[in-house]
């Protein structure tokens, strides 16, 4: 058996349970993520929701407090984070305790655990119709930083930089966690009222992992989980594609750094649902996913130009970006050696050994999904987002039948939209 | 031709261990992880950057090395003399890579098919190497591109600037892949000395994990290792240079681009060269607890930092303890360094006043015990840790029965030793003031 087994639940309207039941993990792992559009107005709404939950909730009023119960449940791990994929903007929870069955003894960790997580996302701390104005004030401090501090690492810097410019009049365009100004008009009344509006319309998804009984996790959820719900969920828009390239975009810009970071994004104009979405994996395998990929051969092993250099799928905007560290004055053959690829792509120059060590290679990490719980979540969660719940024999079957046609195919349609690159100052390199 | 395992359980963690030292000293483990799809082996060799001074038994002739050695054979490995190691495991489906650190070199893949084939490739790529002034010409520009890369990576920065200003002798002050012009001076002969001397199979192990047959693993291995003749080599003796007690500075100080300084605050141990493995691993786990009690995200001072905004989240403190080194680093991004580092200081003397109560140690004991359990859903997290530990002549598995007897009063003990005011240094990274 290849494919995790789960069964499907609906607690509410729009409020689903996913159960993977499996004896294979060390852990009960459980996640909850609540579906909303990408939108530069509700950005830092989304963004500041997960960071002002975790901060304390009415049975856990403040941080210290929760983190205590935390590690009295030996050590659960409470995550709150901001999910950007695709158009979508997700808040996303995830708890990650020991099983019990390796600390001696029964615990009841699975009730303990959902009723901390239950806490936090359904019962929060409230005061005068708003989120405790302390928290509110001090969380979108730290987010201010955290957005400031996209700096510090200069190539994930330059990759932000390349789609921001790419996507610059599109919803994807936004930043993970909004702008900066966003933040001066959010009052704790406006954020809880936001709170109420999302978690009573929007899909929520909650996962649980681990060795545990289905009737208990159904019982445990459905009573933690009871939110007011409005009705039928709201349908939130899929992610628009089609933007067409008018004209190449170039743009340079200039910091303090030793080693210069070339970016290319492309567009793929290839959705997550579309048939040749396999084909597009298989692409991006070939071109710069693998250390035996085109890039790194070309460019690290051959030319010996650079360190790093790869290419990525964003497979929900259908996105491409290529990148690479490398010496200034080799930008336009390190340049001119990606774009040779990008043809030999389009003209079919690909060995058969690049073909099938692609496709290995692809199948293997599909395969090693099923050893991480969190990887389980995620490629549930892909297709909840992408409008297509693949299997993984689908995808496998689906990989293994590309051909050079299809590669073409799909080749044909990427397109070239912008070229950026962070150089260092005169004297600086 | 069966091996003769020697079988090590592990109650706690329901975990069955198959151990084996074949001749002239290659250990290997290996771990059965039914249902798991991936399969993971690391075959590392305990020689890292801090390696740079050595000689073998019965030679008296001692070996020094430019910074940066043990890392750039790391990379030349990957070369052999039909090509590019990487085309091989890609052709059967495995993901491999490689890792340099202060005291060990690593070689892994994982596979979801042909583990046998993959385990073959993994032991006669690293068992014959080929180094030519060709490919290590090449491979000095791919290097010195990583250490740019490293070189605008403000924590990288701010970590070795710490080390530095602790250690004024011990290698361990000096970056793994050394310098642009320290790899300049790196030739095939230096690079086959290294090898001749590190990668001999008693300095080696084999750590292999997943839905496994032993008795197949074992026997694979074992046919592998009797084609080479290898022969008993004597012991390498590693020779470090005195260290004084004392740190290197008070502080260090660079400017690069960030958002805002980062700040961290280390304390010198100078206690280590003297413990066995067990006791090594018992000073981790009681400087992890101190420290976690101390600084941890449960405790009043982490709170009051961050409500004040003067720590975000990564804001935290670890302790490492190596066979000749050890110390402990405490810090993070501030906006007000100063502050930050007063608060820190003051923490660790209240500390000693102030004690630890028997409801914060128990406390701290279930989440460290808590986080091991979960970690040990990965395989690599088990093969990587246990070889580390391995090395430094300690057992991955004992954690919990360690965590189970420490106590209260030894953490206390430790502060004076391991926290101590006179043995401190800063190492700070600011933003360029405006030009």
């Amino acid at each position: 058996m290849l494919q995790a087994e789960y069964t499907e639940h609906h607690l509410s309207k729009g409020v689903r349970l996913i159960f993977i039941p499996t004896v294979k993990f060390k852990t009960i792992s459980m996640a909850l993520f609540l579906h909303q559009e990408l939108r530069e107005d509700l950005a830092a709404l989304n963004a500041l929701l997960p960071a002002v939950l975790e901060q304390g909730s009415r049975r856990y009023p403040d941080k210290l407090t929760l983190q205590r119960e935390l590690e009295n449940l030996y050590g659960a791990d409470l995550f709150a984070d901001i999910l950007k994929s695709g158009e979508r903007h997700i808040p996303a929870f995830t708890l990650e305790s020991p099983h019990d069955k390796y600390l001696g003894g029964k615990h009841g960790l699975l009730s303990d655990d959902m009723s901390v997580l239950g806490s936090v996302i359904a019962d929060p701390l409230v005061e005068e119709e708003g989120f405790k104005k302390e928290y509110v004030e001090q969380e979108k401090n730290q987010l201010i930083k955290d957005i400031n501090a996209l700096l510090n690492d200069k190539g994930a810097f330059a990759c932000e930089r390349c789609v921001a410019l790419m996507c610059g009049s599109e919803k994807f365009g936004t930043y993970k966690l909004g702008r900066v100004e966003d933040y001066n008009t959010i009052s704790p009344v406006d954020l809880y009222r936001y709170y109420r509006e999302v978690i009573s319309a929007n899909p929520v998804d909650i996962y649980v992992i681990g060795d545990l009984e289905e009737r208990q996790v159904l019982q445990e959820a459905g009573e933690t989980f009871n939110f007011f719900r409005n009705g039928s969920p709201k349908t939130l828009p899929s992610t628009e594609i089609e933007q067409p390239v008018k004209e190449v975009k170039r743009v340079e810009e200039e910091m303090q750094v030793s080693q210069a970071k070339l970016i290319l994004g492309f567009r793929t104009y290839t959705a997550y649902s579309d048939r040749q979405y396999c084909a597009l994996l298989v692409y991006n395998g070939i071109l710069g996913a693998f250390p035996h990929s085109k890039l790194f051969m070309k460019v690290r092993e051959e030319a010996g130009l650079a360190y790093y250099v790869y290419s990525r799928l964003e497979r929900h905007k259908g996105l491409m970006v290529v990148a690479a560290g490398i010496n200034y004055d080799d930008r336009h053959r390190a340049q001119e050696i990606i774009e040779q690829q990008l043809a030999d792509m389009r003209e079919r120059r690909i060995s058969d050994e690049e073909l099938e060590n692609t496709k290995k290679a692809l199948v293997s990490r599909l395969l090693s999904q099923q050893d991480s719980p969190i990887q389980l979540i995620s490629s549930h969660l892909n297709g909840t987002i992408g409008g297509k719940i693949y299997t993984t024999e689908e995808l496998i079957a689906g990989i293994e039948a590309v051909d050079r046609e299809e590669l073409a195919a799909v080749a044909d349609k990427i397109t070239l939209d912008t070229v950026y690159i962070l150089r260092p100052r005169e004297g600086d390199s | 031709m069966s091996t003769n395992y020697q079988l090590i359980e592990n109650r706690e963690l329901q975990e069955s261990l198959y151990y084996y030292r074949f001749f002239p000293g290659l250990d290997l483990y290996v771990l059965p992880r039914p249902g798991y799809q991936k399969k993971y082996a690391v075959f590392s060799t305990c020689f890292g950057s801090i390696d740079n001074r050595f000689r073998v038994e019965p030679e008296q002739k001692i070996t020094e090395l430019p910074d940066g050695v043990a890392h750039f054979l790391e990379h030349k490995l990957f070369e052999d003399e039909r090509g590019n190691v990487f085309d091989r495991f890609a052709a059967l489906g495995a993901s491999p890579n490689a890792f340099t650190a202060f005291t060990q070199t690593a070689y892994l893949f994982s596979c979801t098919a042909n583990f046998e084939e993959n385990l073959e490739h993994l032991l006669n790529f690293v068992q014959e190497p080929f180094f030519t002034e060709q490919t290590v010409q090449k491979e000095q520009g791919i290097i010195a591109q990583e250490i740019k890369m490293y070189e605008d990576h403000p924590h990288w920065q701010v970590f070795f600037n710490l080390l530095a200003g602790l250690y004024l002798e011990h290698p361990v002050r000096n970056d793994i892949a050394g310098t642009v012009d320290s790899i300049a001076q790196i030739t095939p002969e230096l690079l086959y000395r290294c090898y001749n001397t590190f990668y001999h199979p008693s300095n080696m192990a084999l750590f292999v994990v997943g839905d496994l047959n032993p008795e197949r693993v074992g026997h694979q291995v074992g046919t592998n290792m009797a084609g080479r003749n290898y022969q008993a080599m004597g012991e390498i003796v590693r020779i470090f240079p005195d260290e004084p007690e004392a740190v290197t500075r008070e502080r260090t100080v660079k400017e690069l681009i960030v958002s805002e300084p980062i700040l961290f605050v280390g304390f010198k141990d100078n206690r280590p060269p003297g413990l066995a493995g067990r006791e090594l691993m018992r000073r981790e786990i009681l400087m992890e607890l101190l420290l976690d009690i101390i600084f941890g995200s449960s405790e009043q001072l982490y709170n009051d930092l961050y409500r004040k905004n003067l720590v975000d989240e990564n804001f935290g403190a670890e302790y490492t303890a190596e066979n000749t080194y050890g110390y402990t680093m405490v810090g993070g991004e501030t906006g007000d360094p100063d502050q930050l580092y007063e608060r820190i200081m003051e923490a660790v003397k209240s500390i000693k006043s102030e004690g630890i109560s028997k409801e914060q140690f128990e406390r701290h004991r279930r989440k460290i015990l808590g986080g091991y359990i979960r970690r040990f859903n990965s395989l690599e997290f088990i093969a990587n840790n246990f070889l580390a530990y391995r090395f430094k002549n300690a057992d991955l598995f004992e954690l919990p029965a360690i965590l189970h007897e420490v106590s209260r009063e030894e953490a206390m003990q430790l502060i004076d030793e391991n926290l101590d005011s006179s043995k401190h240094t800063v190492s700070l990274v600011v933003p360029p003031e405006e030009s």
